[in-house]
C-alpha cells in the first residue's frame, strides 16, 4: 500500500465511523498486529465499531478501496487467525461487548461478538443458567472469536463445541449488507457454515446462544497416575464404559509442577500424570458416578483419588488447569502448543509417539489436554536462543500432526487453522475436498476480502495445492 | 411413456411425476459417475432413501431420473470404544440403531418409520425430532461426511474424531438441504451410551386440566427427554379413541433420576387435576416410535400434516389459530405439541376423500399467511402439488441461491424442490 493509499483509507474510515473509532498511530497499530500465536504486518488502520451499522460502513469502505478486513476478538487465538497477513483493516469488537437480550424461559441470549465468554455465564448465573463452551481463555476471549474458531474447552466433551450452542447469527456480508441467519429458519444451515469459518465468510455482529441449566451438584476430582499413558488408558476406559463425566482432563508432571508453583491449587506434585474429572448433575447421581469413575481409574493404576468438596476448591482446580498457559513461562523460555485430535482409543499410543518424537528432536514436551475428546495439546518446550531449536520444533510439530492423522485423527480440535496450519491442511483433505470448501468461500467472499490468507493453503487456487514442508511463519512467538 | 414408467417404478413418483429411469449405485464411484453423466446431459435427478419424507420437498421443476441409495448400506467403520461410527448413507435408520444398540449406544435421530428411512435421507431432510432439546440436533452428531456433488466431485469434510475444526464444516450445508447441493454418500456420527432407564408416562388430559398441566410440566426439576401433548392420532398411538388430549412424557437417565422424575410428574399432574398417570417401562422404544411415526402418518388421500416451529411459550396460541381456522374450513384437526422444543404438528383431514381437496386450499392459504415457519411434513402426492413446502422464505435466500448455483450450477439435483424454488 502506498502512503497516499493509506491516507485515503484512513480518511474514508474516519468519515464513515468517526475519528474516535479509528486508530492509526504506529503504537496503536502494533498492539493489533499479533495474536496468541504470531505477530504479522502492521494493519493500515484499526477500527473499533460501536454498532452493526459501523461494521457495514467499514466493509463498504474496504470494498471501495480493495482493502482486506480482519475481524478480531481478544487476540487470544493460537493459530494466527487474527493477524492481518495482508495488512489492511483490523476490526476489533472491544466496543461491541454487551448482552443484547436474555430470554431465561427459553434459555437463549443474544450477544454482541465482543462479549467475553466468562462474562456471559456470570451474567446469567443468577437465573440458574450457564454457557457451555469454556475455552481456557474464557476470561479474556470473546464470544465472537469463540464463534469464529468453533471453540471448545474442557466442557466440550459433555456439551459440544460452539456450533452446538450457536442458534443464529447476524453478520455483515461482503457487500456491507446485514444478514440474519438462524437455525429456526427454513433453508440451508448458514449458521452452521459460519461457525468455525474463522472470519473468512462474513463479519459476525450478533450471536444467538443457547444457555443451559446449572446442574444441581458438581464435583471435581483429581487422580494421580504413575505415567501419562495409564492416565490416558483410564480415560479411554471411562469413555468406553459409557460413563458421562462433564470433563476429563490430563496434565503431565511437567505441567502440574509449573501450574502448582503458579497457582497452588493442590494438585499432587509427585505424580507423573494427573487426571481431572468433573461430574455434574443430581446430587445422588453425582456421588454414584464419582464412585464408578474412581473405580475405573483405580483399576487403570490411579495412585490416589481426591475430590474437591467446596466450590472454592473446585474453582481453584479449574483456574489452574485453564491458566496452565500462564504458568508455562516457568518451565521454558519458549513453547509451541499443538491441537491435534485422535480417536479416544488411540490416546495412549498417540501420547507415547509424541514423547518419542520430542525426544528424537531433542526437545522437552509437556502435555495438558482434553483427554475425553482425544484432543491433545502437547507443548514443545525450547529456547529459541539455542541454534537449531526452532527448526527442531517445526519438525517435531509436523511429525506430531502427521502421527495424529495416521491414527485417524486430525490437525485441529478447537484452535483453528488460521495462518499456522494452513499449509498442513492438504495432509487431511484432498484437492477436491478443499475445492469444495472453496466453493463456500466463493459464495460468501468472492474477493477474499475477509481475513485473507487463512485456512486455505498458501498459493491455493481452486484447491490445486500440495502439502508444504514443515515451516513456522516469521513472527511466531517461539 | 410416463404411465409405463409409473408401472415400472412404483415408489419413485413425486407430485404425480415419474422418472424415466431409476439408478441404483453399488458404490460411491458409480454414484459419482452417474451424477456427472446426468449433469453433462442436463438430466435432473432426485435422490431417494426410504421415500418416507419426500413430502417435505416441493414438486421438482424437472425430474428425469431417480437415484435409489439403498444399496449403499454398509457400516464403513465402527469402533464402539471411540463412540463413533461411519456408515453409508443408504443404510436404514433401524439398521444403524440395531448396530449401535448391540454395543449399548445410540444416535438421537428420532426419524419416523426408521425401518424404511435411510440415514442419508434423514440427514438431508433436516429432520427435527422431539428429543433435540435434551440431546441436540442430528447435525450436532454428524462429525464428518463424504458427499458427491453434481459434477461428480467426491468431497469429504470433518472426520472420525468428536472434536474437529479442521477446514469448513461443509457437512452442515448438506444436512437439511433436501439433497439440492450434493448427495450424502457416507456419514460419520458420534454416538451416546444408551441411558440406564427409559420410561414413558402417559396421562389423559381433560380440557380443564390442560393449561395447568402444561405449565407444571414445563417447570419440572428433572426435565423430560421429550414432552408431548397429543390431541387425536388415536389409532397411530395406542388405539385408544380419545377426544381429550393426552400428555406423553419420556424420561431417560439413571434409575435414580427417572424415579425422581416419576415422583415429580405424578405430583405436578396431580396438582393440575389430572386423574391418572400410566407408566410404560417395557415397550418404551416401540411406544415412542409410534408417536414419531404419527408425525408423518397420512389418512389416505384426505389429510395433510404441517409442522409449525416456534417457541414453547406460544404453542397454545398457534394451536388456537389453527383450530379456529380448521373449524371454519370444516377440517378435522389433530395436533402434537412438543413442550420442550415448541414444535406444533398439525394434521388436518376430512372424513371423505372427495371433501378434502375442497377445503384444504383455503386452510393452506391461511397457514402461509398467519403462521410463519410452518412446513409441510406429509401429504399425499395429488394434494402435495397444491401446497407450498414452507410458509415463508428466509431473509438470506439470495445467499442460499448463490450456494445452489455454486454447488449445482446446472440445476441437476432436485431442482425446484427446496425453499424459494431452489
Amino acid at each position: 500500500m502506498t502512503g497516499s493509499a493509506v491516507d485515503d483509507l484512513r480518511s474514508r474510515l474516519i468519515e464513515a465511523i468517526g475519528p474516535e473509532s479509528v486508530l492509526t498511530s504506529p503504537e496503536d497499530l502494533t498492539a493489533y498486529a499479533f495474536d496468541g500465536f504470531c505477530s504479522g504486518p502492521l494493519p493500515a488502520a484499526v477500527v473499533l465499531p460501536r454498532t452493526t451499522h459501523d461494521v457495514s460502513a467499514v466493509v463498504r469502505v474496504a470494498r471501495a478501496t480493495g482493502e482486506p478486513i480482519v475481524p478480531r476478538g481478544a487476540g487470544t487465538g493460537l493459530c494466527g487467525g487474527a493477524v492481518a497477513n495482508l495488512g489492511g483493516i483490523v476490526m476489533s469488537f472491544s466496543r461491541m461487548n454487551r448482552m443484547l437480550s436474555l430470554d431465561t424461559r427459553n434459555r437463549r441470549a443474544r450477544v454482541q461478538p465482543g462479549l467475553v465468554n466468562a462474562e456471559l455465564s456470570r451474567i446469567v448465573a443468577g437465573d440458574g443458567l450457564f454457557f457451555g463452551p469454556d475455552p481456557s481463555s474464557q476470561k479474556t476471549s470473546t464470544l465472537g472469536g469463540n464463534t469464529a474458531t468453533n471453540a471448545g474447552g474442557p466442557h466440550a466433551f459433555a456439551y459440544g463445541s460452539m456450533s452446538a450452542h450457536v442458534l443464529g447469527i447476524e453478520y455483515v456480508d461482503e457487500a456491507g449488507d446485514v444478514v440474519t441467519v438462524s437455525l429456526d429458519d427454513a433453508g440451508y444451515d448458514l449458521t452452521g457454515a459460519l461457525v468455525g469459518s474463522e472470519g473468512t465468510l462474513g463479519i459476525v455482529t450478533a450471536i444467538d446462544l443457547r444457555l443451559m441449566r446449572l446442574p444441581e451438584a458438581v464435583r471435581v476430582c483429581v487422580a494421580a497416575f504413575p505415567d501419562v499413558e495409564s492416565a490416558s488408558e483410564a480415560v479411554s476406559a471411562i469413555v468406553a464404559a459409557g460413563l458421562l463425566p462433564t470433563a476429563l482432563e490430563i496434565m503431565d508432571r511437567t505441567i502440574v509442577r509449573a501450574v502448582e508453583e503458579h497457582f497452588h491449587a493442590g494438585f499432587p506434585m509427585d505424580a507423573e500424570a494427573v487426571l481431572l474429572v468433573e461430574v455434574a448433575g443430581e446430587a445422588g447421581d453425582v456421588e454414584a458416578a464419582e464412585r464408578t469413575i474412581a473405580g475405573v481409574a483405580r483399576s487403570h493404576g490411579a495412585l490416589s483419588w481426591r475430590s474437591a468438596t467446596s466450590p472454592r476448591e473446585r474453582e481453584a482446580l479449574w483456574q489452574s488447569r485453564k491458566g496452565a498457559a500462564a504458568a508455562f513461562g516457568r518451565i521454558a523460555p519458549n513453547y509451541y502448543i499443538q491441537d491435534a485430535t485422535v480417536p479416544r482409543t488411540k490416546l495412549p499410543a498417540a501420547i507415547r509417539r509424541v514423547a518419542e518424537i520430542a525426544s528424537d528432536c531433542g526437545l522437552k514436551v509437556g502435555n495438558v489436554f482434553h483427554a475425553g475428546d482425544g484432543n491433545l495439546h502437547p507443548l514443545l518446550l525450547f529456547d529459541r536462543r539455542i541454534p537449531g531449536h526452532i527448526e527442531a520444533v517445526a519438525h517435531a510439530g509436523h511429525e506430531i500432526l502427521a502421527t495424529c492423522i495416521a491414527f485417524g485423527g486430525t490437525i485441529s480440535g478447537e484452535h483453528g487453522i488460521g495462518t499456522e496450519k494452513r499449509d498442513s491442511l492438504p495432509l487431511v483433505f484432498s484437492d477436491d475436498d478443499l475445492a469444495t470448501m472453496a466453493r463456500l468461500r466463493d459464495v460468501f467472499d468472492p474477493r477474499r476480502a475477509f481475513n485473507p490468507e487463512k485456512i486455505f493453503p498458501s498459493g491455493a487456487v481452486c484447491g490445486e495445492v500440495r502439502a508444504a514442508q514443515a515451516t513456522i511463519p516469521a513472527g511466531t512467538w517461539l | 411413456m410416463a404411465v409405463e414408467a409409473a408401472r415400472e417404478f412404483p415408489g419413485f413418483g413425486l407430485a404425480g411425476r415419474m422418472p424415466e429411469r431409476v439408478f441404483v449405485p453399488q458404490n460411491i464411484d458409480e454414484l459419482a459417475a452417474f451424477l456427472r453423466e446426468c449433469d453433462d446431459a442436463g438430466r435432473a435427478a432426485v435422490v431417494f432413501g426410504g421415500n418416507t419424507l419426500q413430502s417435505l420437498g416441493n414438486a421438482p421443476a424437472r425430474y428425469d431420473v431417480a437415484i435409489d441409495m439403498r444399496a449403499l448400506a454398509a457400516v464403513v467403520e465402527y469402533e464402539p470404544r471411540d463412540f463413533t461410527i461411519s456408515v453409508e448413507a443408504g443404510m436404514t435408520v433401524a439398521a444403524l440403531e440395531r448396530e449401535l444398540a448391540e454395543r449399548g449406544q445410540f444416535v438421537p435421530l428420532d426419524a419416523p418409520r426408521p425401518s424404511l428411512a435411510t440415514v442419508g435421507g434423514t440427514l438431508a431432510s433436516g429432520w427435527l425430532g422431539p428429543r433435540r432439546a435434551r440431546y441436540g440436533r442430528s447435525r450436532d452428531y454428524v462429525i464428518g461426511s463424504t458427499a458427491v456433488l453434481p459434477d461428480g466431485t467426491v468431497a469429504k469434510s470433518g472426520g472420525m474424531v468428536v472434536k474437529n475444526v479442521t477446514g469448513y464444516d461443509v457437512t452442515k450445508l448438506y444436512v437439511g438441504s433436501l439433497g439440492t447441493l450434493g448427495t450424502i454418500a457416507k456419514a460419520n456420527f458420534k454416538t451416546l451410551p444408551v441411558p440406564e432407564v427409559r420410561r414413558i408416562a402417559i396421562a389423559a388430559l381433560p380440557e380443564r386440566t390442560s393449561a395447568r398441566a402444561v405449565a407444571n410440566i414445563s417447570a419440572l426439576g428433572e426435565e423430560p427427554a421429550a414432552a408431548l401433548v397429543i390431541r387425536g392420532f388415536a389409532n397411530e398411538i395406542d388405539g385408544r379413541d380419545s377426544i381429550e388430549g393426552r400428555m406423553l412424557l419420556l424420561f431417560e437417565g439413571t434409575a435414580r433420576a427417572v424415579e425422581r422424575a416419576t415422583r415429580e410428574v405424578r405430583s405436578a399432574l396431580g396438582a393440575a387435576g389430572v386423574p391418572e398417570t400410566r407408566l410404560v417401562d417395557r415397550e418404551v422404544p416401540s411406544t415412542f416410535a409410534h408417536v414419531i411415526d404419527a408425525y408423518v402418518a397420512p389418512l389416505g388421500a384426505r389429510s395433510t400434516t404441517y409442522c409449525s416451529y416456534g417457541l414453547p411459550a406460544d404453542l397454545a396460541a398457534r394451536r388456537d389459530l389453527l383450530a379456529a381456522r380448521a373449524q371454519q374450513n370444516e377440517l378435522i384437526l389433530e395436533t402434537i405439541e412438543d413442550l420442550c422444543n415448541g414444535d406444533l404438528v398439525a394434521r388436518v383431514s376430512t372424513n371423505m376423500t372427495s371433501e378434502f381437496v375442497v377445503h384444504i386450499g383455503d386452510f393452506e392459504a391461511y397457514r402461509r399467511d398467519a403462521l410463519p415457519r410452518t412446513r409441510v411434513l406429509a401429504a399425499p402426492g395429488a394434494i402435495r402439488e397444491l401446497l407450498e413446502g414452507w410458509s415463508d422464505v428466509p431473509s438470506s435466500l439470495d445467499t442460499m441461491r448463490a450456494l445452489k448455483a455454486r454447488f449445482d450450477p446446472r440445476g441437476t439435483l432436485s431442482p425446484g424442490r427446496f425453499v424459494g424454488g431452489i
